[in-house]
């Protein structure tokens, strides 16, 4: 049977403690980053910088070590945030970014939004 | 990490980060993350599936078509790339009368007809589930809240990978008149697996 990438690696979740959530069948993004957190790791494990397996052991052992230190139901439960740590993990791991260098352009993006909000003391 | 930045800007920065450092290195380019969004928003999703439902609610003669041949009959409707390819191909429809009522199950969900009900909940793909939903449909489905009368016959039908069935709901009364538009809009995924009944919003 033929299937797309992203049919793959998205069923490989189901069922899983990484499935990502959704609503009525449709993934579920709330906030911009989440989908491209999300379309970034898919896309990275297509182009074949890492096998999607990897990936997904990596956010399931991201999702379990957050699950050791909070309670089941502790409001601040993030997906996302598991995913964008996993992700990131996983992009320093393979190489493709040195660490100094994801320091730096972050501050800078972080620098940009403060130039674009007004000024806050 | 950094204390003094609340946790939303920096993930977002963040993300904006990798993905800089990632299109100017030639790793991805920001179409590639574009598509596979797209993928899951636009091109495949139970919109598809609810606007091949609405369409054979008020077409006659396209429900026939869609029952006698789901594949080809799919094939007339505009749907984006897949939709009829590769996933599609053995795609099957079972029309939910007074008569009988359909339920879907699967034991693998690379194997659940994606491009028209979108992801599967998470109940779908429990084992559990899926052996009860056999062996007691009726209990099952009693359990989801919808009620089958004992004279409708429950049909289980067990998509795999050489037929992904998926079930045409009943038109629900009071939409007379409505657009393919409006009753697309009120077609759920749950009702495209036998789970529920098309409602009629309050």
């Amino acid at each position: 049977m033929q299937i797309k990438f992203e049919q793959f690696a998205a069923a490989s979740m189901l069922g899983s403690s990484d499935s990502p959530p959704r609503d009525n069948g449709e993934i579920l993004f709330q906030r911009p980053w989440e989908g491209r957190a999300f379309g970034m790791a898919i896309a990275l494990s297509k182009k074949g910088h890492y096998e999607w397996e990897e990936f997904r052991q990596g956010l399931i052992a991201s999702i379990a070590e957050w699950e050791a230190t909070h309670c089941k139901d502790d409001p601040d439960w993030d997906y996302y945030l598991r995913w964008l740590s996993s992700l990131e993990s996983l992009v320093l791991e393979s190489s493709l970014i040195s660490e100094e260098e994801l320091e730096e352009r972050t501050s800078q993006m972080l620098a940009e939004t403060d130039e674009a909000l007004p000024q806050a003391s | 990490m950094t204390e003094n930045v609340d946790r939303e800007t920096y993930s977002a920065a963040r993300v904006r980060a990798l993905e800089s450092l990632l299109i100017e290195k030639g790793i991805i380019t920001g179409e590639t993350v574009d598509k596979v969004i797209d993928f899951f928003e636009k091109d495949m999703g139970p919109f598809n599936g609810a606007r091949i439902v609405a369409k054979a609610w008020v077409d006659p003669e396209f429900k026939e078509r869609l029952l006698a041949d789901t594949p080809s009959a799919i094939a007339e409707m505009s749907f984006p790339r897949g939709m009829a390819g590769a996933e599609g191909e053995n795609m099957a429809v079972v029309a939910n009368t007074s008569e009988v009522h359909n339920l879907i199950v699967c034991t693998m969900c690379s194997c659940y007809p994606w491009p028209v009900l979108g992801l599967p909940p998470y109940w779908f793909k429990d084992p559990t589930f899926r052996a009860r939903a056999i062996r007691e449909p009726r209990k099952v489905l009693k359990e989801f809240g919808l009620d089958v009368s004992e004279s409708t016959e429950v049909k289980v039908w067990d998509t795999s990978a050489q037929i992904r069935w998926f079930v045409l709901p009943e038109r629900p009364e009071g939409t007379d008149g409505w657009t393919e538009e409006q009753l697309a809009a009120i077609v759920t995924p749950e009702s495209m697996q036998g789970a529920a009944k098309v409602a009629v919003p309050a």
